[in-house]
């Protein structure tokens, strides 16, 4: 949800700052959209959508994730000359690498895990339980590349808490940054730019 | 009459193809973020539960 937040922000900070200059809104006009659902399907079934969720195998699911990750990796490539785009690779980059080092899920230690709402004493965590929905309970000493794990604990902002990793942090300026700056140079071969 | 229906119909047509190409824009930046990130958060409705 915070990523969607830095997503919604950087449409109202785009559009205000269109306003300001007296000019319309308009978004990016990404290539290939279509990868992106494509891309982003294994990983519906894998972690976010329970029915499916239940259906997948862990071994399978532990694949899909990074699977998808890849197929968005194609999509952020082709399509770096947006701006924004290029920040939002170096966080898909940082997030795959540790992913893929640890079993096809982003780690978090019980410590972090258990200040967030809802989260058990550290003593009580069991090593390899999924929490969320691409995370899994490992502890700081035996996660691979521990510094690119959720550790960075947002502040309790009315009940919500959120454990980031450097990956999501940066995939958040992206996302800012994408909707926030305006398209380099309209494309006058496609009059129909999307406006508001 | 029939000069200004037709500008009306082209006009409301443009707009819905833009807005429609909007949603389809930032539906799939909001898909392509949440698929690359990986937050664990909780709040609200949602606990994380282990």
């Amino acid at each position: 949800m915070i990523l969607l937040v830095a997503l919604f922000l950087g449409l109202l900070a785009g559009w205000c700052l269109a306003r300001w200059h007296g000019r319309p809104y308009r978004v990016p006009e990404p290539k290939h959209l279509w990868l992106v659902p494509a891309a982003f399907a294994p990983q519906l079934a894998a972690a976010y959508w329970p029915a499916a969720r239940a259906l997948v195998p862990p071994m399978v699911a532990a694949t899909l994730v990074p699977v998808s990750l890849l197929g968005l990796l194609a999509f952020v490539w082709l399509n770096r000359q947006i701006p924004g785009m290029p920040v939002v690779m170096v966080g898909l980059v940082l997030n795959l690498m540790v992913i893929v080092a640890n079993g096809g899920w982003m780690p978090i230690s019980p410590e972090t895990a258990s200040q967030l709402p809802g989260g058990s004493p550290p003593e009580a965590a069991v090593t390899g339980t999924r929490v969320d929905e691409k995370s899994i309970l490992l502890r700081a000493e035996d996660t691979r590349l521990e510094i690119l794990a959720d550790r960075f604990l947002l502040a309790d902002v009315a009940g919500y808490r959120a454990a980031l990793s450097l990956g999501d942090l940066f995939v958040a300026a992206g996302a800012f940054w994408l909707l926030a700056s305006p398209p380099r140079a309209p494309n006058p071969q496609r009059s129909e730019n999307a406006e508001i | 009459m029939n000069t200004k229906l037709g500008k009306l119909a082209f006009l409301g047509n443009r707009v819905n193809r833009q807005h429609v190409q909007l949603a389809i824009v930032i539906l799939s930046l909001a898909m392509l973020i949440l698929g690359i990130g990986a937050p664990s958060d909780g709040g609200g409705a949602t606990r994380i539960k282990f």
